[in-house]
């Protein structure tokens, strides 16, 4: 599993994936930063850092579309699947290197609470609950994107089906108004955004840690289900 | 040593697999032959645990491979058709990875690794990208993948296929040399390299094994063929050499003429002495030979006729 990570993240950076990734998401969030920061004289980090979760819709698909897809695409899956290693390991050694490039990412975000800092206040408690519920709905979109790269053998097609199931994932939430109200309850019980808002209101929910985490751990058993059944 | 013990393996509606018994010793070459579609990927993705079997199952040094892969994988190297590589990577760190991933000491991998690319003469490629280097090279990266982590089976799928003949040579030369490390699966559609490598065949035919044997055996079968071309009435030459002991059918060829002879001779199966009895016989009746060559190859007369008809 350790080699799979390993290789996984230098060929985040041996291809310009990793550095699109990173580079797209600092530029955006820099930009989020100047407009709703710099702009209006805020400290407010907490809604900043919700505004900044929305861009996992959009760049956690580039993090995930090559990782399974180009495997099939390129029959490299033949040399992992022949090795001593299990599927399972296999699968969450490619997880964590996706996890680990997001992970580099928000901590390169933590420049803007550095900022805060040096020209206002900050609320450490709050804004870390905030930051908490930003990288646990990242882990579990990145877990649904991993898990469309596993359904087909072309990273594009993988792209954008994710960029699909995360529009939706998305539209769950701001559907709700005009659907029944017991449809309305089960897609904010679904929704990934419904589900950060108490990280948003400084609240440490179990409940929303627990779902993100499950998220996350059902599209990964998922993909060990898919790509063990396709075997067969 | 590897065994499939009745091995099937289907495709949704189509069986690839049928029922596929055979043995790879320790040592050796082991040729897998078959015509396109024979089985011949399925039997190495299957013997390598690339894919499960239907029913049946792989031995691997008395190891179930469905029950114990960790244990079972760490023992066979495998390249496939289309050889596994991630282009971005210089040939040093993919050998180094492919290491890790069979669980080879991280202190001994640098060594394993300068060992492996000394064997398959890389020496010149190993700092450069994968995704740089020409056909001939990847394949031989493939080959020195399927041996990191020193196997003791090395499984290759049609290693040389599409490659120029000098690099055609040199990875023979190299899977022959393998041959005397390790036991060596190998899959060929060119008889003649089977010919010159292997020590056992293994035929499939229609996802079935029609015939495992080694190499001398089944050459054996069919009897030599040679083909004649000697000065001499073909009504006086060719009744002569009918009756000649060991000569199983005398055919003669259409570029006779009434003062030269020319025909095509096949000995009875076993024969090894058909040529010091025509020198002989045709010295005897006084009849300078003009060309005498060897015929069609025997074993690929055994191949056409264990892999055509219903049956094979």
């Amino acid at each position: 599993m350790i080699a799979i990570w390993r290789r996984e993240l230098q060929a985040y950076f041996y291809t310009p994936v990793g550095y699109v990734y990173m580079g797209v998401f600092l530029a955006l969030s820099s930009g989020l930063f100047i407009v709703q920061m710099l702009a209006q004289r805020s400290t407010d980090l907490v809604t900043f850092v919700g505004l900044m979760s929305y861009l996992w819709m959009l760049l956690c698909p580039v993090l995930t579309m090559r990782l399974l897809a180009e495997e099939r695409q390129k029959r490299t899956d033949q040399l992992l699947l022949t090795s001593p290693v299990s599927l399972p390991a296999m699968v969450l050694g490619k997880y964590l290197a996706a996890l680990t490039v997001l992970l580099a990412t928000v901590a390169l975000t933590l420049v803007y609470v550095a900022v805060v800092a040096v020209y206002g206040t900050v609320f450490p408690a709050e804004t870390a609950t905030a930051y908490l519920g930003f990288v646990l709905q990242g882990c579990a979109f990145v877990a649904v994107d991993l898990l469309c790269s596993a359904l087909t053998r072309s990273p594009t097609a993988a792209a954008v089906m994710a960029l699909g199931v995360n529009f939706a994932l998305w539209m769950m939430d701001l559907v709700t108004d005009s659907v029944p109200q017991w449809l309305a309850e089960v897609l904010s019980f679904l929704s990934l955004y419904a589900r950060n808002e108490p990280f948003l209101m400084a609240q440490l929910s179990f409940a929303s840690c627990l779902y993100d985490l499950t998220v996350a751990a059902a599209s990964l058993a998922a993909i060990v289900w898919i790509l063990d059944r396709r075997r067969r | 040593m590897i065994e499939l013990r009745n091995v099937s393996r289907s495709y949704g509606p189509f069986q690839a697999l049928c029922d596929v018994s055979f043995t790879v010793p320790e040592r050796g070459v082991l040729g897998l032959l078959g015509v396109n579609g024979a089985g011949k990927t399925t039997a190495m993705n299957v013997m390598t645990g690339y894919l499960p079997p239907n029913a049946g199952e792989v031995l691997v040094d008395g190891k179930s491979l469905q029950r114990e892969p960790r244990a079972c994988k760490r023992r066979i190297g495998y390249l496939p058709e289309v050889p596994p590589l991630y282009d971005e990577m210089t040939v040093r760190d993919f050998l180094a990875f492919v290491c890790q991933l069979r669980e080879v000491a991280g202190r001994a991998i640098p060594d394993h690794v300068r060992e492996i690319i000394d064997l398959c003469a890389l020496n010149e490629a190993a700092g450069r990208p994968i995704g740089k280097l020409s056909k001939g090279y990847r394949q031989r990266v493939g080959i020195a993948s399927a041996l990191c982590g020193d196997p003791a089976t090395v499984v290759l799928d049609e290693p040389t296929v599409g490659l120029d003949p000098r690099q055609v040579v040199e990875t023979r030369e190299l899977i022959a040399e393998l041959g005397k490390r390790h036991a060596v699966v190998f899959s060929s559609h060119q008889l003649s390299e089977v010919l010159k490598l292997c020590d056992r065949v293994v035929i499939l035919h229609q996802g079935r094994v029609v015939r495992e044997a080694k190499l001398d055996e089944l050459s054996g079968e069919g009897g030599p063929r040679l083909r004649l071309r000697a000065m001499g009435r073909p009504s006086r030459l060719i009744p002569a050499l009918r009756g000649l002991e060991g000569v199983r059918r005398v055919r003669p060829l259409p570029d006779s003429d009434g003062a030269v002879t020319s025909c095509e001779i096949e000995g009875a199966p076993g024969e090894r002495n058909l040529q010091a009895r025509l020198f002989r016989l045709l010295a005897s009746l006084d009849a300078p030979i003009l060309l005498l060559m060897p015929g069609d190859d025997s074993l690929e007369r055994v191949f056409l006729k264990l892999t055509s008809g219903e049956n094979g």
